[in-house]
C-alpha cells in the first residue's frame, strides 16, 4: 500500500489527544529554579539607574542577570541575509517598548522570583513615544531607533524596498479609471495554547540541555550559541514537539536568558510565561498600512499598480525586513500586472516588536490587493470572478521581480469555487486555463512582460 | 433593523519555502536489523503534521510499510540541521531532505540485496517491504532479510543521508527588486468565497460559510492538508472579524491581556467550511507537493470584507471588521472622492491626511 496520498492518522495524534505527549512544560527536573522578569513599565525611556543588589540578597534568590551578563548582547537573527543586529537581549541604556525585559531572576519558586523582581531598583526617564507609522517620517516625530524611524539597510543601503517594472506613468496615462484605497489589517497575537516556556539543565560534563518550544531547533541553537559565544557542541536542544507556534516561536524568547541563569547559578532553570505575558509582551503579527492606486481599463484590465506599504515593526527589526521583502514580491497577488511602482518601509514604533506569523508579509498584502480587486470590479460594474480570471497569472507571465510563472493555478482555483457556488460564467471564462496568453487574453500591455518558462 | 446576507470572493497565491531560499534541511536514516527504519530529522512539528508527512515520504521512497518507520526529531545531538518549521517549508524542503536520505538508504539496501540474490542492484526494485528482481518477480527477498544479512553476514549498516537546499536568490537590483533565480521553491494558489450575515442594528458580522479551493501540488496526506486548510480558515476568520491586539490602533491603550479581553475564534464562531483540493504538482517538491500551511489563513479576510460590502454596501478596510467599525461605516456611508478619472477611497486613513508632510502617496491624475 502506498503511504503517499493515504489518509493516515497523525503520527502523534493519539498521544496529543490523550494527554501523553511530553511538551516542555511536562519536563520535571528536581532542584529547578523558577524565573521571573523585570520588564519595562514605559513605552520609551532612558534607564538612569538599575540596581539588583537588594534583590540578590533576598532569601531563595540564586541568580539575577542583566545586560552585563551577556557575552554578546546584540545578535542579528538574520545577519546571513545582510540584516544587522539592533536589539539587545536585555535592555542596556534605554527601553523602547512596554514589557521589554531588563533583568531576569532565578529563585526557588515563582513567588520568590517575583518578589525579587519587585525589589530591583529601576529609575527611568520617560521620553516621547511614537505609535503611528504614518507620522514616523515627520520632522516633528520623536526619533525612536538608532537608525532613525525606519530601516535603512536594504541592499545598497537603501532605506526602502522598491519594486519597479514597466512604466507606471504610462499605465496611469492610458487608464480609463484610477482606483485608490487604503488597507490596514491589525496586529494579532499568535495565541498558542502553550505559552513561551523553557527548561535548561546544566549537565555534569559542562553542556547545557535546553528543552525548548522553538519552531526552529537549529536556528534557536545558533542564537543561543552566538549570545553565549560558545560552540554548538556545548548545547543540546531538546524539542521538536510544539504546543502551537504560528510563527511566534521562531523568536528565541526564553532559551538564551535561561541558559545564562543556568550557567550563573549552576542549577536547572525554568521559565514559563503567564498568559498575560504571552498576550502583552510576546511579539505579535505586524499591523500594516498599505495604499494602492491601480490604473485600470473600463473592460477590467489592470495596467499598473502604485503601492506604498508601511510595515509597523515595533521597537526592533527582528524579521521585519525579511517580511517586507516577501510582501513586495507578492504585491500583485495572483494576477499579472505589467507596470509597477512599489515602495515599502519597515517603520519603528514603541510597540512590542512584531514578528513572523502564518502568512508572514503576504497575509497583509492578500487582504489589501483582494479587497482592492473587489472594489475595482464594483466600480467598473464587472463580475468579480471574470476580472480575476482575465488578469490571472498564466504560464509565461512574469512576477513583480521578473520570474516566469511555470505552473500557476489562479484560473483553476477560481473556476472550482465558481462551480461549487453555482456561479454562472460566460463560456469564454468557463473554458479558461493557465496556458500561455494569446488572442484576446494577450492585449498589447501584456506583451512586453512575457518571459520564457523554460528559463525558470 | 435587519439581518443582511452577502457573499464575497478572493484569490491568492503564496510561495513555498523561505523568501529568496537559502534555507537548508538535512536528514539521515538507519535501518534496524529487522528492516525497521529510524528517521532523524530536525523539523519541529508545530501541529502541521510534519512527523506524519515525512514518515510517509520515507516509507514510499524506501519501499517499506508506513508502520515500519519511526521518526525522531527530538534533539540536536541526533538530528542534523533543519532551518525550521516556518515559511511553509516543512513538507517541501525538509520533505526533500528525508526523501533524498531514503533514496540513499535504498541504494545501500539494494546493494546488499544484490549480494544476497546474486543480481545486479540496478535490476532490483523495492516496494511494500520486498526487494524484487525487475521482470522476474519470483526472485525476491524481504527487506527484513536484507537487513539481517547486512548486520550479521556482511557487517554493513543500511543507512543514508540527505540534504536539500534551494539556492539563495539575491536581489540583483535594489532599484527594481529584480532577481535572477526563482526566490521560492514553488508557488501555490487558492480561491475563497465567504458568506456572511450582518446585523445592521448591532453591527455584528457572522461568517456562515467559507468555500475554499487550494492547489496543494500533491496531497501527501489529504486528511492533514484539509486540517491545515480548515484550521487556517478559522484563523483567517479571526483576522477578518475578531482579533486585534490594539483595538484602537495606533493607540497602545486597551490591550487585552487575557482570553476574556482578546477575542480569538471559538467553536460558536465556526462557519460551514467546504474545502476543494486540486493537485497541480510542483516540479521540485517531494512527489509534487507544495507548501500551503501558511496561506491557509490568507484568503478569508478579503472575501469577508467583500461579503460585508455585498450585504450592507459599505467597505470596511481596517481589520478586524468589528461591530463598532460596521456601525460607524453605516453611519458615515462614505462615498469615494471622484476627481477626473481618479476614484479615491479611504482618504481619512491615508498618510496624506495624517502625516505632517513627511510621507506622501502621490498619484498623478
Amino acid at each position: 500500500m502506498k503511504a503517499v496520498g493515504a489518509r493516515l492518522p497523525r503520527y502523534d495524534g493519539v498521544a496529543h489527544v490523550t494527554g501523553r505527549t511530553t511538551f516542555v512544560d511536562d519536563v520535571r527536573v528536581p532542584g529547578t529554579l523558577w524565573v521571573k522578569a523585570l520588564r519595562s513599565p514605559a513605552h520609551n525611556a532612558d534607564i538612569k539607574r538599575l540596581d539588583t543588589s537588594k534583590a540578590e540578597a533576598m532569601e531563595g534568590v540564586h541568580a539575577i542577570i542583566t545586560w552585563q551578563d551577556v557575552p554578546l548582547l546584540e545578535y542579528g537573527h538574520l545577519s546571513a541575509l545582510g540584516i544587522p543586529a539592533d536589539e539587545p537581549l536585555l535592555a542596556k541604556d534605554e527601553v523602547r517598548y512596554k514589557g521589554q525585559p531588563i533583568a531576569v531572576v532565578a529563585a526557588e519558586d515563582e513567588t520568590k522570583a517575583q518578589l525579587a523582581v519587585e525589589a530591583i531598583e529601576l529609575d527611568l526617564e520617560e521620553k516621547p513615544a511614537l505609535f503611528d507609522v504614518r507620522k514616523a517620517f515627520d520632522s516633528d516625530a520623536p526619533v525612536v531607533h538608532q537608525w532613525g524611524n525606519w530601516y535603512t539597510h536594504f541592499e545598497d543601503e537603501m532605506d526602502r524596498r522598491q519594486i519597479r517594472k514597466g512604466s507606471i506613468q504610462e499605465a496611469f496615462d492610458k487608464a480609463d479609471v484610477i482606483v485608490q484605497g487604503v488597507y490596514r489589517p491589525a496586529a494579532i497575537e499568535h495565541v498558542p495554547l502553550e505559552t513561551q516556556v523553557c527548561q535548561v539543565v546544566p549537565e555534569a560534563d559542562g553542556r547545557l540541555t535546553i528543552y525548548s518550544c522553538t519552531q526552529a531547533l537549529y536556528f534557536s541553537m545558533g542564537v543561543v550559541a552566538a549570545h553565549l559565544q560558545v560552540p554548538l557542541n556545548r548545547l543540546k536542544f531538546v524539542g521538536g514537539t510544539v504546543g502551537g507556534g504560528f510563527g511566534g516561536k521562531v523568536d528565541t524568547a526564553t532559551e538564551t536568558m535561561c541558559s545564562l541563569l543556568a550557567l550563573k547559578s549552576g542549577k536547572p532553570i525554568k521559565w514559563r510565561w503567564t498568559r498575560e505575558e504571552e498576550f502583552l509582551c510576546s511579539s505579535t503579527r505586524a499591523p500594516w498600512h498599505m495604499e494602492i492606486a491601480d490604473a485600470v481599463t473600463k473592460d477590467g484590465w489592470i495596467l499598473g499598480r502604485k503601492m506604498l506599504t508601511l510595515h509597523d515593526s515595533g521597537a526592533y527589526s527582528r524579521f521585519s525586513p525579511y517580511g517586507l521583502t516577501k510582501h513586495s514580491f507578492h504585491h500583485t497577488g495572483a494576477y499579472t500586472i505589467p507596470n509597477l511602482e512599489f515602495d515599502g518601509y519597515v517603520v519603528y514604533t514603541n510597540r512590542v516588536p512584531t514578528t513572523a506569523m502564518r502568512g508572514f508579509g503576504v497575509t497583509s498584502v492578500s487582504f489589501a490587493v483582494e479587497t482592492h480587486m473587489n472594489r475595482i470590479a464594483k466600480e467598473l460594474g464587472l463580475d468579480p470572478f471574470e476580472i480575476r480570471l482575465k488578469n490571472a497569472n498564466r504560464i509565461g507571465d512574469t512576477s513583480p521581480n521578473g520570474i516566469v510563472y511555470t505552473d500557476p493555478s489562479t484560473v483553476p482555483t477560481i473556476l472550482a469555487v465558481a462551480d461549487e457556488l453555482g456561479h454562472e460564467l460566460p463560456a469564454d471564462y468557463r473554458t479558461m486555463s493557465s496556458e500561455k496568453r494569446e488572442g484576446e487574453l494577450l492585449p498589447e500591455h501584456l506583451v512586453g512582460q512575457l518571459g520564457n518558462p523554460e528559463d525558470h | 433593523m435587519a439581518i443582511h446576507k452577502g457573499r464575497g470572493i478572493s484569490a491568492i497565491e503564496y510561495p513555498t519555502g523561505m523568501n529568496q531560499n537559502g534555507d537548508p534541511s538535512q536528514a539521515w536514516i538507519k535501518m534496524k536489523p529487522d528492516g525497521r527504519v529510524d528517521v532523524f530529522s530536525g523539523t519541529a512539528d508545530i501541529g502541521n503534521g510534519s512527523k506524519t508527512i515525512q514518515s510517509q515520504i520515507v516509507a514510499d521512497t524506501l519501499g517499506v510499510p508506513y508502520d515500519w518507520v519511526t521518526y525522531d526529531n527530538s534533539n540536536t545531538d541526533s538530528s542534523p540541521v533543519c532551518t525550521g518549521t516556518f515559511a511553509s517549508r516543512a513538507t517541501f524542503v525538509a520533505g526533500m531532505a528525508v526523501k533524498k536520505a531514503a533514496e540513499n538508504a535504498r541504494t545501500k539496501l539494494l546493494e546488499i540485496a544484490g549480494k544476497e540474490l546474486e543480481i545486479d542492484p540496478a535490476d532490483l526494485e523495492v516496494a511494500d517491504g520486498e526487494v524484487v528482481a525487475k521482470g522476474a518477480p519470483q526472485k525476491k527477498i524481504s527487506v527484513a532479510d536484507v537487513a539481517v544479512a547486512a548486520t550479521w553476514t556482511h557487517g554493513e549498516l543500511i543507512t543514508g543521508t540527505g540534504a536539500h537546499l534551494n539556492p539563495y536568490a539575491p536581489i540583483v537590483d535594489s532599484e527594481t527588486g529584480r532577481v535572477e533565480l526563482p526566490p521560492h521553491a514553488a508557488i501555490s494558489y487558492a480561491a475563497c468565497a465567504a458568506e456572511v450575515e450582518v446585523d445592521d442594528e448591532t453591527g455584528n458580522v457572522r461568517v456562515t460559510r467559507l468555500v475554499q479551493c487550494f492547489d496543494v501540488g500533491t496531497a501527501i496526506n489529504p486528511t492533514l492538508v484539509e486540517g491545515q486548510i480548515e484550521g487556517g480558515a478559522v484563523q483567517g476568520l479571526g483576522l477578518g472579524v475578531l482579533e486585534n491586539c490594539y483595538p484602537y490602533y495606533p493607540s497602545v491603550e486597551h490591550r487585552g491581556g487575557q482570553f476574556g479581553s482578546y477575542l480569538a475564534p471559538g467553536m460558536e464562531d465556526l462557519p460551514q467550511v467546504d474545502t476543494i483540493i486540486i493537485e497541480n504538482p510542483s516540479a521540485g517538491g517531494p512527489y509534487g507537493a507544495k507548501g500551503i500551511g501558511e496561506m491557509a489563513n490568507n484568503p478569508q479576510p478579503p472575501a469577508i470584507a467583500a461579503a460585508v460590502y455585498d450585504a450592507i454596501g459599505v467597505w470596511v478596510t481596517e481589520l478586524p471588521i468589528t461591530p463598532e467599525r460596521v456601525l460607524r461605516a453605516l453611519e458615515a456611508k462614505a462615498e469615494p472622492r471622484r476627481e477626473g478619472k481618479v476614484v479615491i477611497f479611504d482618504e481619512e486613513l491615508s498618510v496624506n491626511s495624517v502625516s505632517n508632510g513627511g510621507m506622501r502617496f502621490e498619484v498623478p491624475a
